[in-house]
């Protein structure tokens, strides 16, 4: 049969990035995908050549408007690592309490978008207006809604109040009660379920073949997940990562909406665990040159983050790099387009939750 | 198949139908900022002492301060409000306003002038030369916002 060639982006309605795909048809069937990256390089990783260690975790942060917080966190604790620096634990519990707050404010807006690129306009009006409530607590507690500057190598720059931690989750508890509606519509709406259900489906073993991460792992039934090794504190909270097994579109949309309770939940747990210790030190003083190497892990909204850094004495780093879980999800994207209809293509690539700015830095 | 009839947007659609917009009629209705939101950076001339600390360390150079001449600058287009310079002064001589930052549109100052936000500050040395007219402060702000 002939075969058709259709560009798939960089600009197309459902894509909030600009990604290419080059999609490989016969007859509505498409039987191979071949991706570009690379329209928004912004080369941030060179940048560690000219910007001081210290300074540099302002550009980390902008990596990336959604992860921004994660991002800057990450960098700040490798650079802990490298320099041996001993956090204060209010910093570590706060750092915490952000970074489950960045994920819920990304799967609320993933879902906006999600449902936005599966046809249900209101819906997408609704979770944006619950991640507002959301940004309004980041913009509360550290001045910023999406680039937050809060991350220092040694601690955070601001604190929260024991009474406003008590406030936050007051509030956080009665956005997930009113998320309830909205997530029973994800999960049961028979429209969304027509147009989701069995579409898009990565075994477990090909997920574990291709190294997917992040909730597309989950949404196939593997347990992974970087909190699970325990570090950054996750050790003290009772934490089960969400799973579902029929990893389908309909999954992964499952799994990013339990999730958003799951992190109001441990967010709970932390400020609960937290010791009561308001004016506790929040960052300590740090002096000195980097020297070493280190990996980092973290969990990011869309799955597993590491970062790698070089140091080399001096106060320029020598080596910065950021493996992203958007990078890490395209051969899994790319194996879930081949074979499916081109009007699938849009949905599968929306439930990897691509985020291109991450992967292409 | 799954039922059609099974409609769980439904009520929530009408109820929105009936209920009051979620949105603001901005710019007539703003909404405020919260206490501690890093908006605009602002200088004191006053206070300042012109040690220079905090446009050595500020990440993006958006400072400039010269002891000698007495005069300090602020590039707003530079300034990414991290708040690292506020932090450093010990004279408390910068603030962050809440307010957004404004929509630089201008090309600068004065027309052919390259310099959108950009804002500078003079002070007269306490040396007795004369003080600019005018100025109470002893000094004169320009402001190309
Ligand atoms: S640190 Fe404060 S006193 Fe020193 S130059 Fe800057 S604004 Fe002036
Ligand atoms: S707020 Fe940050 S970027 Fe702006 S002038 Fe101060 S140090 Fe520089």
């Amino acid at each position: 049969m002939k075969r058709t060639t259709i560009p798939f982006g960089p600009q197309h309605p459902v894509l909030p990035e600009p990604l290419v795909l080059d999609l490989i048809l016969e007859d509505e069937k498409v039987i191979d995908a071949i991706p570009t990256i690379g329209y928004i390089h912004r080369g941030l990783e060179a940048l560690v050549e000219s910007v001081e260690y210290t300074e540099f975790g302002y550009v980390v942060e902008r990596i990336c408007g959604i992860c921004s917080f994660m991002h800057g966190m990450g960098y700040a604790v490798a650079m802990e690592e490298i320099m041996a620096v001993e956090v204060p634990e209010r910093a570590r519990w706060l750092r915490l309490i952000w970074a489950e707050m960045s994920r819920i404010h990304s799967h609320l807006l993933w879902l906006g978008l999600g449902a936005d690129a599966f046809g249900f306009e209101n819906l997408f009006m609704h979770c944006w207006r619950t991640r507002e409530e959301v940004l309004d607590i980041f913009e509360k507690t550290t001045g910023g809604r999406i680039i937050f500057s809060v991350n220092r190598i040694g601690g955070v720059r601001r604190d929260i109040s024991d009474t406003e931690l008590a406030a936050i989750v007051t509030k956080l508890q009665q956005l997930g009660a009113s998320f309830t509606e909205t997530a029973r519509i994800f999960e049961t709406d028979p429209s969304i379920r027509h147009r989701l259900s069995g579409v898009g489906i990565l075994s477990r073993e090909d997920a574990h073949a291709v190294d997917a991460v992040g909730p597309m792992a989950r949404a196939s039934g593997i347990r992974m997940d970087t909190r699970l090794t325990g570090t950054h504190l996750y050790d003290r909270l009772d934490f089960e990562p969400v799973l579902e097994t029929a990893g389908d579109c309909l999954a992964r949309v499952v799994v990013r909406v339990r999730e958003i309770s799951q992190s109001i939940d441990l967010i709970r747990q932390a400020v609960d665990r937290m010791p009561k210790a308001e004016g506790a030190p929040i960052e300590v003083k740090v002096r000195g040159l980097p020297t070493g190497e280190v990996f980092e892990r973290l969990e990011q909204p869309r799955g597993e983050v590491v970062y790698y850094i070089k140091a080399n004495g001096t106060k320029y780093l020598e080596r910065f790099r950021a493996r992203t879980p958007t990078f890490a999800n395209i051969p899994a994207m790319i194996k879930l387009v081949k074979g499916c209809d081109l009007a699938d293509v849009p949905n599968i690539i929306m439930t990897i939750d691509p985020c291109i700015s991450c992967t292409e830095r | 198949m799954a039922n059609p009839f099974n409609l769980p947007m439904m009520g929530r659609s009408l109820r929105n139908l009936l209920s009051r917009p979620a949105t603001r009629r901005y710019p007539s209705e703003v909404r405020p900022h919260f206490a501690g939101t890093r908006g605009t950076l602002e200088f004191d001339l006053d206070t300042c002492v012109f040690c220079g600390l905090c446009a050595r360390r500020c990440p993006t150079v958006a400072l400039t301060c010269s002891r000698e001449d007495r005069f300090f600058a602020i590039e707003q287009l530079r300034c990414i409000a991290c708040g690292v310079c506020i932090d450093l002064c010990n004279k408390d001589s910068l603030r962050m306003s809440e307010d957004a930052p404004h929509v630089h549109l201008h090309t600068g100052a004065a027309p052919g002038d390259p310099r959108p936000g950009h804002q500078e500050w003079h002070q007269q040395p306490p040396d007795g030369s004369p003080p600019v007219p005018g100025d109470a402060a002893g000094g004169t702000a320009t402001a190309a916002v």
